[in-house]
């Protein structure tokens, strides 16, 4: 029990600086599949995350929306995203308007925003500064990925990434949502994934090429 | 010491009278040239004294002039007098036969005038001790500098930049003479002590203006970005020993006398004084250098690493003011040392590196280092002066440039301690200066490389001669001054602590952080021995040709040139240089077989268009507006008197 | 005595190097499926090298044989100041690691010189390309030590090593993390490794380093090989001192010392295996790509400082 406490209290020290490496190795990314792996490792640690806190406050329904956690997003959306890319035979790059160091700049000055915009409430709040920084930042992060890659999957890959900044700081503040709540979010990402997958294949099929950036000419 | 100090600075004003009698003769001039030199080396004797051994002087004026003029030599005066005489008498061994060469009749009678002239002036500013002397002999600088310009030549463009010179020059006199003038409630004769007395006594509000006057005045005089337009233009138009004055010495007044208001007469301030010539200092030192990687021509690429180094000094002060301005002056003192010392260096290896120039001028007759190439066989001592100056301008070890840029670096480094935002920004501010120097380093590379090595590419760089004895010499005991200073800095430092300690209080530096000048030497030693092992472990040489891929000849066209070496940083930093590029193809029409093609590249200087124009149009624009003013009707006029009139009895009734 | 095993680490990194190099190509060999020299080639290289004559090109200065040993010996210099089986190095003061990146600059210029003064147009070539890398690296490879130096309230490189050595392995620091990313990037461009530049091109149109050297031959070609290799260790050497540095002694005794090299060695093993996997599983970039890379370095390493002052 005292290796379990042990693990349990590095991972609750340590998952805001492995958080933070995993958004920034994701603006400097320049293949799709890196950004996958990526949101996977990300998902794997606020699994940790919500592990060490289920044992630090014995709370059973916490382990059951780690499980959850655990077999939706960090093994089926990655494979189905994955095998979405494959079987798309599209260029694996990711097609981006900032060059690499400029997104790693960007992305780091939104670290720091974050940090400067929890300031206020952390008298009120008692959390974890570091953890609630880490969960706006991906936050933010989703968004500038959503903004800066014009690559339709890239959209996606996003939307993710956004949502598990949502899903953190939910957890971080008010110790998770009610557990039906939970599922149901969980479900309706899967749903999302694959519907998307599926407008991705009618993207490419219809107009032959996967930019968003070129779906201006929808306007009427 | 004090009749020796009267001495010096009465003959700096007597030998132009004895130079426009000697122009005759030969052997006259020779006599001048050299008493010019012995006087130099007297007043770099009576500087030496009051640098080392702390003697004063004094020589009160105030007799023959309407204000209160009066001459003094404290510690910081003799520093800076001592960096004047150090670098002025090899400029003068270095003129003797430069000037005999390049110069005859009316021009050279004028040269050698003007030159103890311009000097006298410089001295009267650095050992001024009330405010009337100080810009007595400031306008003085102004003036006999731009007549040292004019002794090559005024044709329509010279006169332009001489114009702009002049110009920038005033303007920023009157902002350093509005500076001078605030001091005026709390000391009526405005000498220095009661300047001092008064500084302290000052409202926040008062020091504030103060700072921002006298920023702003001396920046323009010593080239801070975006004041710094006049420097490209004027520093390359003069003969070359003169060009390494102005640019060696001359800029180094403007430090002294930000250094002399800021920190000795108004004793620091608030912390965003420290913040601003941060900034001023950190964009010179980036904006400097990359413009001078872009230059090909050697006097203006030189200038604009003149405008870099007073970017690095500015870091050193503003480092120096935050520490003050936060309560911690023995780091402060660290802070100003490195920027002092920069400055001695800079004069030191600028000048240096501007009798090359003038030296390559001479046997080669081009400044562009486009059409040089392989003169380090041809002149070896001039090629191994100027290495030395390479060297020390890009703060490599062992040479003095790295121990001035050692102690800023450390002064940031001990920035961590003070509160936030200082020690998030002094820290930053590392990256900054080593930017600088990466960058500067890249530009000597490609200085040196292609003017000193590799093959001729012109006939005049194939048949250069080395320069005559007093040149060499001249290159020789600068060079041996960087080499000193950069292996045992100690000599310099220990005196110059104690010359900022006579304004920042404070506990005495740390031994500990002064060891870094005891450990230089072992390094130096270290690599001394190194180098004389790998050297002498002699083995075979045989000369062959250059690999060319087994193509049977290379000609000097193949080498890489300035501008090609400089590409990959000028595309990097497109943003800065917005060039401009224009491809003309003739004839037109046919696409494959044209008989020429010309390429033109041009770079826009951001600044001009940003910053210059629109203020320009906005003051020509308010000058319209107060044309209107002017009708030319003589009962108008009298009517502005009549209410000028009104205006002033309505005042006094209600003051 | 700990001024004697100072010098020993020292003798030990300059004398080792050759094998670091020789270890990272022997892997990166197997990791291609082939046999590979084995790891003491590089000393039969150099070794056969100092046996030949040098040949100078007619056009070349005096400058062209002094850049070689002012390389070596400036690269030597900076040896003195990492901390390697102790944490005292043989040279430590505050802020020495400042003189260590400025040493390794002075080798860098002095061979840019040498390659200038060659008269062929690849001298040119490289001395302009590693301007525009080794500009751009400064500023990382000092803001990450400058970041970690201020955590550890020490300014000396031996001074962190001692503080990291009394601290807890376990525990992740947002800063270290950051510093150890910028300075590995850093690491790589500095020793011109793959991304940045491949060591082992024969392609002109592709080379950093090697177009420097290309006219180099005999000892002055030898002094030049040893001392990139001596730069490789001795930033390998900086990234274990500054990051890991658990298994130096505290003490002088024989089982330290033991314990020490064993560490040394493993240490250095491990990292020349990350390089080979590293340097054959990444292309190289293309040259107007590694401003970008080091765009990344410098923006970690602004981070890095940020933090300092953020997660107190």
């Amino acid at each position: 029990m005292g290796l379990v406490h042990f693990a349990a209290e590095k991972t609750l020290a340590s998952s805001a600086v492995l958080l933070f490496i995993t958004v920034l190795m994701m603006a400097a990314a320049r293949r799709i599949s890196t950004c996958i792996m990526l949101f996977a490792a990300q998902c794997a640690i606020i699994t940790a995350q919500i592990l060490a806190m289920a044992y630090v406050h014995r709370s059973p329904e916490a382990y059951a929306i780690a499980g959850f956690m655990l077999v939706i997003k960090v093994l089926t959306i990655p494979y189905a995203l994955s095998w979405i890319v494959e079987k798309l035979k599209a260029p694996r790059d990711v097609t981006a308007s900032t060059t690499p160091a400029q997104s790693v700049f960007i992305v780091s000055a939104l670290i720091l925003l974050s940090f400067f915009a929890i300031g206020p409430y952390m008298q009120v709040l008692r959390v974890d500064e570091d953890v609630l920084a880490a969960a706006i930042t991906l936050v933010l992060t989703g968004a500038f990925l959503m903004v800066s890659r014009t690559k339709a999957l890239m959209q996606v890959i996003g939307l993710l990434v956004l949502e598990n900044g949502i899903f953190l700081a939910a957890l971080v503040t008010t110790f998770g949502m009610p557990l039906i709540i939970e599922i149901g979010v969980l479900f309706d990402l899967l749903m999302g994934v694959f519907l998307m997958g599926l407008f991705v294949f009618r993207i490419r099929d219809t107009f032959d090429h996967l930019d968003v950036s070129k779906l201006r000419k929808l306007r009427g | 010491m004090e009749i020796a100090f009267h001495f010096f600075v009465a003959s700096l004003f007597v030998l132009p009278f004895a130079a426009v009698a000697a122009q005759r003769s030969r052997m006259a001039r020779a006599v001048v040239t050299t008493a010019f030199f012995v006087v130099l080396v007297a007043g770099a004797i009576v500087a030496a004294r009051g640098f080392w051994a702390g003697e004063a002087a004094v020589w009160d004026l105030s007799a023959f002039a309407p204000f209160p003029f009066a001459l003094a030599l404290d510690r910081l005066s003799a520093f800076f007098l001592l960096l004047i005489c150090v670098v002025a008498a090899p400029v003068t061994l270095f003129s003797g036969p430069y000037v005999e060469r390049h110069y005859g009749g009316a021009p050279r009678t004028w040269l050698w005038a003007l030159l103890p002239l311009f000097l006298g002036s410089m001295v009267v500013v650095v050992t001024a001790s009330t405010a009337f002397a100080f810009l007595f002999g400031w306008e003085l600088m102004t003036l006999f500098s731009a007549g040292l310009i004019l002794v090559d030549g005024d044709s329509d463009e010279r006169r332009h930049n001489l114009f702009i010179y002049l110009l920038m020059m005033h303007a920023g006199a009157a902002a350093v003479v509005a500076a001078f003038l605030l001091f005026l409630p709390g000391a009526p004769g405005l000498g220095f002590g009661a300047m001092r007395a008064a500084g302290s006594a000052m409202s926040p509000v008062m020091k504030n203006a103060l700072f921002l006057l006298a920023f702003i005045g001396f920046g323009a005089k010593a080239g801070l970005i975006p004041l710094h337009l006049w420097l490209p233009r004027a520093h390359p138009m003069a003969p070359s020993p003169v060009s390494a004055l102005m640019s060696g010495v001359m800029l180094k007044t403007a430090i002294y006398g930000f250094v002399r208001i800021a920190f000795d007469l108004l004793g620091g301030g608030a912390p965003w004084w420290g913040y601003v010539v941060l900034a001023a200092g950190a964009v010179s030192g980036v904006l400097g250098v990359l413009y001078a990687i872009a230059e090909h021509d050697l006097k203006r690429l030189l200038a604009y690493h003149s405008v870099e180094n007073i970017g690095i000094i500015y870091l050193g002060l503003g480092a120096a003011l935050l520490f003050l301005a936060h309560g911690a002056p023995t780091w402060a003192t660290l802070a100003l040392l490195g920027a002092l010392l920069h400055t001695l260096n800079h004069a030191v290896f600028k000048s240096l590196l501007f009798l090359g120039a003038g030296a390559i001028g001479h046997s080669t007759h081009t400044l562009d280092i486009e059409e040089l190439g392989g003169l380090q066989k041809l002149m070896p001592v001039t090629g191994a002066a100027f290495l030395i100056g390479c060297c020390s301008i890009v703060g490599l070890p062992l040479f003095n440039g790295f121990v001035s840029e050692w102690m800023i670096f450390r002064s940031f480094l001990a920035g961590s301690t003070l509160a936030d935002p200082a020690s998030v920004l002094l820290p930053m501010m590392t990256g900054v200066l080593a930017l600088i120097g990466g960058l500067a380093a890249a530009c000597f590379a490609k200085v040196y490389g292609v003017a000193f090595l590799g093959r001729p590419r012109s006939a005049e760089a194939e048949h250069a001669v080395e320069v005559p004895l007093p040149m060499r010499g001249a290159m020789a005991i600068l060079a041996a001054f960087c080499v000193v200073i950069g292996v045992a800095p100690a000599i310099v430092l220990n005196p110059l602590a104690a010359a900022i300690q006579t304004f920042v209080p404070g506990t005495p530096l740390l031994h500990e952080q002064l060891r870094f000048a005891h450990v230089l030497p072992w390094i130096a030693v270290a690599v001394a021995a190194l180098m004389l092992l790998t050297m002498f472990a002699r083995t075979a040489v045989r000369l062959t040709a250059t690999w060319a891929c087994g193509l049977p000849k290379l000609d000097s066209r193949m080498q890489y040139t300035s501008t090609a070496f400089s590409k990959p940083l000028r595309t990097v930093f497109a943003q800065v240089y917005r060039p401009t590029r224009v491809v003309e193809v003739t004839p037109a029409g046919e696409t494959y077989f044209p008989t020429a093609i010309s390429y033109r590249s041009a770079r826009t200087t951001s600044y001009e268009r940003l910053l210059y124009r629109p203020a320009l149009n906005v003051i020509v624009a308010g000058a319209h507006i107060l044309r209107r003013l002017q009708t030319g009707n003589i009962q108008i006029y009298l009517l502005y008197i009549f209410l000028a009139l009104l205006a002033l009895m309505l005042g006094m009734r209600f003051a | 005595m700990t001024a004697a095993i100072s010098i020993l680490q020292a003798l030990l990194l300059i004398v080792a190097a050759p094998l670091v190099r020789g270890t990272i190509a022997r892997l990166k060999a197997i990791l291609q499926n082939r046999r590979g020299a084995s790891v003491w080639r590089p000393y039969a290289d150099l070794l056969k090298l100092f046996r030949k004559e040098d040949l100078v090109p007619t056009t070349a200065s005096s400058v062209f044989r002094v850049a070689p040993r002012a390389v070596f010996a400036a690269t030597v210099a900076a040896v003195l100041f990492v901390p390697v089986l102790h944490a005292a190095a043989a040279l430590s003061l505050a802020g020495d690691f400042i003189i260590l990146v400025y040493l390794l600059a002075l080798a860098r210029f002095f061979l840019m010189l040498g390659a200038m003064d060659g008269g062929s147009s690849f001298g040119g070539m490289g001395a302009s390309r590693e301007a525009l890398v080794s500009t751009l690296a400064e500023a990382p490879f000092l803001l990450s030590i400058t970041a970690v130096a201020i955590v550890a309230r020490e300014m000396s490189l031996s001074g962190i090593a001692r503080w990291s050595l009394a601290q807890d392995p376990s525990r992740i620091s947002a800063v270290h993390v950051l510093a150890f990313a910028a300075l590995a990037l850093v690491a790589i461009a500095e020793t011109g490794r793959i991304p940045v530049d491949n060591p082992t091109t024969h392609l002109e149109l592709t080379m950093i380093h090697e177009a420097m050297v290309l006219e180099y031959s005999g000892p002055s070609l030898a002094w030049i090989e040893w001392a990139s290799s001596v730069k490789l260790s001795l930033v390998l050497a900086l990234l274990v001192a500054l990051f890991m540095p658990w298994g130096m002694m505290a003490s002088p005794s024989a089982l330290g010392m033991a314990l020490a090299i064993a560490a040394f060695l493993l240490k250095f093993v491990l990292l020349a295996a990350v390089v080979a996997v590293g340097e054959s599983s990444i292309a190289k970039l293309r040259m107007y790509l590694v401003p970008d890379f080091l765009g990344v370095a410098s923006a970690l390493a602004i981070l890095a400082v940020v933090f300092t002052a953020v997660m107190r």
